[in-house]
Parts: structure tokens; sequence; C-alpha cells
């Protein structure tokens, strides 16, 4: 197809500002999808976006469009919101000639908008902004325009108005993609450069490749080469999304499609690798992306130490539909053998959980998250440590350096104060804050990411009455008075418990955390001490005393059966906790390092 | 609705060699107790005389020729006129002796069904053990519980009994009931072991699953007694029974020396018994089996095959040596570890005995003792580890049978 007739564009959007909604309705009017094949949300195929309601994965699909008597084929590829997949997100921009920029009319400009949309601005993207749900009575059309160009400085005075809901202006919007998105160059007889924006995982076809020609022409059998890692693989099958895979004969130049080949793991596809013929190769590769970047790290051990093995192949199996995450081997003094996870966020590190725990019914212990740290050898030297219990004694290491975030939080003018308060409290440091209208101000902090990592979010949510939203981006690595607190039970030092704090907070989150123990341990027939130290010095203790009464009343010959599954059913009980020296901690207590500290 | 299978599905044990204990479950109470997990089931509109042909009819395909005891429980034995008493009882003779053979026969009385007749009855019927189920005296608990008898119904059952010359006379009271206290709960036992100077059972009351009782705590209508109230009780049952000059011998059971329940020790040495009836449980050899908790079923699979063998329990060789030391420990003289094994039928090395580390653990906490020489060492409880005995008891199962997940077998009701 002439590359006059094709669109290629992304949705910027924050959460539930209705990207999702949106697509399906432009989908139904083009007619790609029949009105009884509609799910909500088309594009959200795994179970647990459906159920969360956000998009995880990227995906792509063929919108077929009739404007003025020409046929167009607009290519949109639908990009995650949470903050966790900014790196999808990324990924996806470099393959689009435009972007649609959707904004709730009455939520206005969010965070993650902003540092979407500046990822368009910068992908050099043609930006479309585009007011959702203007049919709402608490619309405000008019300031959130002004706030699109106070944020952004896009001009939003001409800003098309939807409903995607009703399907009201979508046409429009349809129309405007083809009149304001420049289409794709190419010369179709040039050495094929293809830009792989994404793979996923088929458990029946193996992987599928996410690809976008940029030159050249793809046909159906050629042998293709992956210039980054050098592989080479036959095109078994390519087509294109509309929304099903639809199998073609050849992708030219500005086409959006996919690929399958006998590739077996994600683990051997580059994301922005380079695809050219083997026969006839391009002069170079295309600009690839950076690495997705782990913020944060856990540690996952199966309940059942017997079952490192299957952990070991669920995790395998998992990274074969999602490379974002990392896993390595680790050992603990209290827990045995497992595996060091490493994340992109949290949400990301809940989503691997819940998976780990569906797909492949592994019952596991994990730490609580953390970020990685560094430490400065006396000699200068930098080192990673990558989790609390992994840090050496204090004479080994001249001092410690952590993750230092800027967080921009957008918030309604009235909570600054509050906002101000939260992030100090969370050893922030006061960057700038900027009107983007008169209602609503950008507040920006550099903030320590373990300082955020677990309910900065949430407060800063409920300090706002929901009206606030943050985003982040990493500054660097910055020395601190920090500490490792020590967790002792019965004596004995708990490295899965143990964390990396502030000095000055050490007392206080010493005592929280041993609080926090004491209620999720379950007594024993034996007292279990509880400690929190720094070094040799106890900064808190507590202890859960022996049970003392449990006794069954009756038991005769009759019951024998049935009590001891009754027993059993207490021992099962335990199934969800690890024995370290002789006590049983269930799972929830290994998170009570995290969280709030007592006032 | 669910109809009863036309033969039961699993296969009956085989008869167990003369002298086993033999147990008879006569499932019909005047009504249902709030807190009871036995099977029973009202005996309005049942055919009582049925059931006493069934279970003689079940008696002639397994019942143990020669019983060294009998036990008739429920339900409410003594809720069944004396002549079906008799023609149970009869029968029983005919097929196994017992007459001749028991050290000790007892049936289960409740208030309600006890008057001198029929003690006197059972008496002449070859039953000179009687255990009352006098619960409590305090008429609004009772109403609680769900019984029909009022507090001083229970005394004089127990008055009844003994002067109609019932020489074992035995009362079950139970104790921590929502709102008791210390004051009433020492009153209530010494009114108690005025009347009965043989033997008594002091249960803590439990909720267990399946109850109105667990669902009413459940659901917040009844709190449990506070822990320390629970030892309080406990302790004082030990300390009024002492004086009465009742002698703990298990966790919930005391008695004149010579006085224990001989039926009952056999459960928790673990040894061999025969059940009869719905819902009774037998043990054979390393086999546990049970018949269904439900009249239908029970009456049709007699009719039809002679047994009503409706699950197996097969628990492997380390359970079953958990299962010993959990029941063993519960009686005051405690455990020799080689008759574990025995019971057990545990075939492995003596040196081996996973249970021993477990047990010298539980010694080194100070909730076991040992007493005797190495080679004939018992274990017992030690009074800290004796309100803990469950406790102590899934730590032997959870060591010892760790490796195998409770397995849902075919039990409970059918219909």
């Amino acid at each position: 197809m002439n590359t006059g007739q094709i669109r290629n564009f992304a949705i910027v959007a924050h959460i539930d500002h209705g990207k999702s909604t949106l697509a399906d309705r432009m989908l139904e009017q083009s007619g790609a999808v029949k009105k009884r094949d509609m799910k909500a949300q088309l594009l959200d195929d795994m179970d647990l976006e459906r159920e969360r309601g956000i998009t995880i994965k990227a995906h792509a699909v063929t919108i077929p469009h009739k404007k003025d008597g020409v046929d167009f084929l607009l290519n949109m590829i639908d990009t995650p919101g949470h903050v966790d997949f900014n790196y999808e997100v990324e990924k996806s921009m470099q393959a689009c000639e435009g972007a649609i920029l959707l904004v709730d009319a009455s939520q206005g400009v969010e965070a993650q908008t902003v540092a979407n949309a500046y990822l368009a601005i910068e992908a050099d993207l043609e930006v479309i902004p585009v007011l959702n749900k203007t049919d709402l009575a608490h619309a405000r059309p008019d300031e959130v325009a002004e706030e699109i160009e106070n944020s952004l400085g896009i001009d939003a005075t001409d800003a098309l108005r939807v409903s995607a809901k009703s399907g009201e202006g979508v046409t429009e919007v349809l129309d405007s993609i083809i009149d304001r998105i420049p289409p794709p160059t190419g010369d179709s007889n040039a050495p094929l450069q293809a830009l792989i924006f994404d793979a996923v995982y088929n458990e029946y076809r193996g992987v599928i490749v996410y690809l976008r020609v940029m030159e050249g022409t793809l046909n159906r059998r050629d042998k293709v080469l992956m210039m980054g890692s050098g592989k080479v693989y036959e095109a078994v099958e390519i087509g294109t999304f509309r929304p099903k895979m639809t199998p073609c004969e050849a992708l030219g130049p500005g086409e959006v499609g996919y690929f399958i080949s006998n590739i077996k793991t994600l683990g051997d596809l580059r994301i922005g690798d380079t695809l050219t013929l083997q026969g006839k190769p391009a002069q170079g590769m295309l600009p690839g992306y950076a690495e997705p970047k782990h913020m944060v790290f856990a540690d996952f051990y199966p309940t059942n130490p017997g079952e490192f093995e299957e952990m070991r192949e669920a995790l395998e199996t998992l990274l074969l539909s999602d490379s974002s995450f990392s896993y390595e081997p680790v050992t603990s003094d209290a827990l045995g053998f497992g595996f060091r996870c490493g994340f992109l966020g949290l949400l990301h590190m809940e989503i691997i959980q819940e998976r780990l725990e569906r797909e492949h019914d592994l019952d596991m212990i994990q730490t609580a998250p953390s970020v990685t740290y560094k430490i400065k050898r006396k000699s200068g030297e930098e080192e990673w440590v990558l989790s609390p219990g992994a840090l050496p004694n204090p004479d080994q290491y001249e001092e410690i350096l952590e993750p230092i975030v800027r967080v921009s939080m957008l918030i309604p003018a009235e909570y600054v104060g509050v906002m101000m308060t939260i992030a100090t409290e969370h050893r922030g440091v006061y960057v700038r804050q900027d009107y983007l209208s008169t209602t609503r101000v950008q507040l920006v902090f550099d903030i320590p990411l373990a300082e955020i990592m677990y309910d900065f979010y949430d407060k800063l949510k409920s300090a706002t009455r929901g009206y606030g939203t943050m985003n982040y981006d990493l500054q660097g690595y910055f020395a601190d008075d920090l500490v490792k607190l020590l967790i002792l039970v019965n004596a004995k030092e708990v490295d899965a418990l143990s964390s990396i704090v502030h000095k000055s907070r050490a007392d206080i989150r010493g005592r929280t955390v041993i609080k926090k123990l004491r209620k999720e341990i379950p007594r024993h027939l034996f007292e279990v001490r509880l400690q929190a130290a720094v070094g040799s010095r106890i900064l808190a203790r507590e202890s859960i005393a022996p049970l003392r009464k449990d006794v069954t009343a009756k038991c005769y010959g009759g019951d024998i059966s049935r009590k001891r599954k009754l027993l059993e059913k207490q021992k099962a009980g335990k199934r969800k906790m690890r024995q370290v020296g002789n006590v049983d901690i269930p799972q929830k207590a290994f998170l009570s390092v995290l969280g709030s500290d007592d006032k | 609705m669910t109809f009863p299978r036309t033969s039961p599905p699993a296969a009956p044990l085989p008869r167990p060699e003369p002298g086993t204990a033999l147990y008879v479950h006569l499932p019909f109470c005047a009504t249902k107790c709030h807190y009871c997990d036995f099977f029973s089931v009202p005996a309005e509109g049942q055919d009582l005389e049925g059931m006493v042909e069934s279970i003689l009819k079940e008696a002639a395909q397994r019942a143990p020729r020669a019983p060294k005891t009998l036990f008739l429980g429920g339900g409410t034995p003594s809720l069944l006129p004396a002549n079906l008493l008799q023609r149970l009882l009869d029968g029983l003779q005919e097929l196994t002796g017992w007459r001749e053979s028991v050290e000790e026969a007892s049936a289960e009385c409740n208030p309600e069904s006890l008057d001198s007749d029929k003690a006197k009855a059972l008496l002449d019927l070859g039953i000179p053990r009687l255990s009352v189920g006098v619960q409590a005296l305090d008429d609004e608990v009772l109403e609680l519980f769900g019984r029909v008898h009022k507090g001083q119904d229970g005394l004089r059952a127990l008055e009844a009994a003994r002067d109609a010359g019932v020489a074992q006379l035995s009362a079950d009271m139970i104790y921590a009931w929502p709102g008791q206290t210390l004051k009433r709960w020492e009153d209530d036992l010494g009114a108690v072991l005025e009347l009965t100077t043989q033997h008594l059972s002091a249960y803590n009351l439990t909720y267990e699953e399946d109850t109105r009782f667990k669902r009413w705590l459940d659901q917040g209508r009844l709190s449990k007694a506070p822990e320390d109230l629970e030892l309080a009780l406990f302790e004082v049952a030990r300390e009024l029974c002492g004086a009465a000059g009742l002698a703990p011998y298990e966790v919930s059971n005391y008695s004149l020396s010579g006085h224990e329940c001989k039926h009952n020790i056999n459960y928790w040495q673990n040894g061999t018994y025969l059940g009869l009836g719905p819902g009774a449980v037998s043990k054979v050899g390393p086999v546990r089996a049970g018949n269904p908790r439900g009249i239908a079923s029970y009456l049709k699979w007699i009719d039809t095959c002679g047994h009503a063998t409706q699950w197996r329990d097969e628990p492997d060789e380390s359970t079953r040596l958990a299962e010993g030391w959990w029941l063993g420990l519960r009686l005051a003289e405690g455990l020799d570890p080689a008759a574990v094994r025995t019971a057990a039928h545990w075939q492995g090395d003596p040196a081996q005995d996973p249970a021993l580390p477990v047990a010298r653990e539980l010694v080194d906490l100070g909730l076991l003792e040992t007493s005797g020489q190495e080679a004939h060492e018992r274990f017992r409880l030690t009074p800290k580890g004796r309100p803990v005995a469950d406790a102590i008891a899934v730590q032997f199962l959870r060591q010892l049978g760790g490796n195998q997940d409770p397995k849902p077998t075919p039990e409970g009701p059918l219909e």
C-alpha cells in the first residue's frame, strides 16, 4: 500500500481517562470489529489486565477508515498508562509519527499524561490534544485546555472534544489523524529496516514479534537477520492486526504488523533490535532503546523448600511472556534458596507475584521489596548492594548511596501545603513549583526512591482527595546517613527481615517493625523474643507469650481420623509460613518491614 | 435431595480377633445439643426397633467374639425403652457372648431418660457402668446448650442411679461456657462430686465445625472464655477431683483408682476396636473405617450388604506413629515409645523412631518429661504441657506426617 494512505499513531493518556474505550469505539466505527464481537476493552487480553482495568502490554491494531473517498489504514499502537511501564511506552512511540493526547475533561492534566506527552514530544511526534468525557456535567474543557497549554506548551484551543463512551466526535478524531499526522516515509525497494517495538509470547505459536517497517519490504518466507543479536530466522508468517492477527504476503514501508518464526522465548529477542534481510542487509541499525531499568527488587522463596526447581521453571516460563523482569538465584540464612527478582516498579512486582501464584500454583514467601543501594569501598570503588541482607559490616565501606528520584506531583493548589509536609517527612528536598492554572500546581521534589516506594502514592491520593497524581524519574545515586536495621527472632538475626533505613529513623522504624511482627507471628509452645537492632545496639524489643491452653476436650475412637484432619488443617494453615530456627513466620510478617511508622 | 447408593462405597474391615473392644452407636437423642458434633438425630418419628435390628445384623457380620469391653454410646442409649435395650443386648450376647467376657460394660445416659427403673433395667441387662450427661447445673446454660433437662434433673438422675445400685457411676460436665465464673464451676463440680464418687469427665467446651455453637461464635453471638480463665477452670477441676479422691488419668478424665474407663483407655493407647451403628468408627490393624453419618444410607447398606463401610482411612506409617503419640500423651501415665510403635504397626528400626527427636525437643521446652530406665523410658506431659496437648499433637503430626497433605476422604452425611 502507498505510504500516503497509512498513519501510525499512539494514544497518550492517564489511567481511567478513557484510552481503551476510545480505541474500542474507533474500531467499532471503522467496522473492523463487528458489534457482537466487541468486548469491553478489546485490546486488553490478559485476565489481569481486564480485572485491574489497566493495560500492561502494548498492543497494536489496524483501523481502516475512509475519508473523502480514499481508503486509509490507521495503525494504532496502544500503550500502558502506569508509571511502571514507561519503558513500554517509549518503545511504542518510536514506531509512530503522531500521538493523540487524551485528557479527561473533568480530571484535567495528570502527572502521567505530562510524562508520556513529553516522551511523544521528544520522539518528534505530532501531538493531537483530545478532550474526553465532555458530555459529563462536571466537565471543564476550557480550563483543561489551558492546563495542557501551560504544562506542555501545546496549543490546545482547538482541541477535539469527544465522548468515547457515546462515540460522539470519534469520526472527527479519525479524520484529524489523517489530516494532521504526517504519513510515514520510506522506499519499498530499499534494504529492509524494521523496528521491533514489542513481542508477546503465545503458548501455541511461540514468540510473536511486533514490528514497524521503516524502509524496504518484508515478504513471507524471507530469511531475516536481527542486526543486534546476529540471529537469523525465517518469516514463517507475517500479517497485520485487524484486530485479529491476519496473515499477509508482504509488509511495506510504514506498515505495522507481526512476524512469527521459530523463536522459542522472549529472551532470544531484543526489543529495539532492527530486522533486515539476510541476503540484502541494511547499512545500519535504527536507533534502539535502553534496557528496562529495574527500580525495585524483592526475593521470592518457595514456602516449601523442596519446590525450588518448580519455582525456577515457573520464573523461566514467565520470562517468556514478560522480558521486563529479571531473576537470579539467591541464598538467605533464614529462608534458604530462592530468587532475587528485579521489577520496573511495585505494580509490576505485584503482577509478577500474582501471575506466579495463579498461573503456576506456587506458594511462596516474598520479602519486602527494596531498592538497590551502592556502597563506596574505602578504596573508592563502588559496588551494588541488591538487598539489605547483603550489606557488609560498616567497617567494610565508606558510605551507602541510595537512588534519588525527581518526583513531579500535579495537585489542586489548596493541597500544596500538606503535600510539602508529606514530601519533607519522606526526606524530600524541594525543587520547584509551577502553577499550571489558577487551581492546579506542579510540585517537584527530589525524594529517595525507598521513601516513595511503599505508600507515598496512597498518601498523595488521600491528602488530595484523589485529585493528585505523580510521576518520577531517576536522578542518580547519592550518599546519606543510612544504617542497616537488624531484626532478631529468639536472638537469631533474620536476614530476610532486615532493612536499610536513615539513621534518624532507625529507632521509630525498629519499634514499628517489632510491633507489627508481634501481631503477625502466631503464638508458639515457647516464648518468642523479637528485637530490632543497629549493630549491637538494641532499639526495641517485644515478646510473644507462649500458648497456655490448647487442648481438645474429648477424643474418642470415632473422632480420631476426623480430629487428625482438623489438626492437619491447622498444619496446612502453616503452609504460608516459613520456619526460621523453630519459629513459624507467616508471609505477611516479611512485609512488615515496609509501611508507615507509628507517630 | 440425594438418594443413598444401593451399596456401601468402601470394603469392610475384617472381623477383629476375639477380645476386641466393642462400641455400639445409638444415634438418637431427645434433641440435638448445640455444641455437639457426634452423629445423632432427634428420636421423634424414627424407627428405633428397626435400628436395633440393623445393628444386630451388622454385628452378625462384624462383631468380635468375647469382647473385653462393651460401650453403648451415642446419641442417647438410655432413650431406648427397656424392651429394645434387652433385644439389643440379648442379641449381642447371642452373637458375641459378651456377658461372660467383658471386664467393663458402659452405657451413656441423659438425665431426661434416666430414672431408677431405667438404671435397674440396665444393671439387670449386664451394664453396671453408667455415664450420665449432666453437663451443667445452670438452667439458662442448659437451655443455651439446647438440652431438654434442667439443672436439678442432672443431680436427680445421678441420685436415682446411685440408689438403684449403680456402683460405677460417671458424670460428664462441660466448662468454659460463655459467662461461666470460677466460683460457679467450683460450686457445680462440688455438687456433682458429692453424688458421683467413682468417675468424672470434665470437658472444656469446644466449638466444633458444623455446629450451631461454631456458627454463633463466628457471628459474634458467643464469645470464647479467656485463656486465663480456661486455664484456671482446668486447674480447679484437677484440685476438686483430687480432693474427692478422683485422680486425673487423662486430660479430661478423673477417677477413683480402679475405676478408669478401660474402653476409652484402649482408644488412647491406639488399640483395636470395632464400632457398630450409624457414624460408628472401627480400627482393625493399621486401618480405620467408618459407617455413614446418616440413618437412611446406614439402614439401606446393612439391609443389602450386612455392613455399611463408607470410608477407610489408612494413614502412612509415620502419621500412625504421630497419632500414637498424640493419643498416648493424653494419658497421665504417658506412653512407652515401643508400645506406640507396636500399636502403630511401625516396621522400622527403633533407633530411627522419628517421634523421639520431636519428643526430646519438647522435653527441652519443659512440656514433656521422661521416667524410667532408657530401655523402658516413658514420656508424659508436664503440668505445663498438659493444657497445650493439642499444640503438642500438631508438632508430632507436622514433623512426622510432613509430606502428606490432608486429602479429603469420602466422609460425612450422605443425606
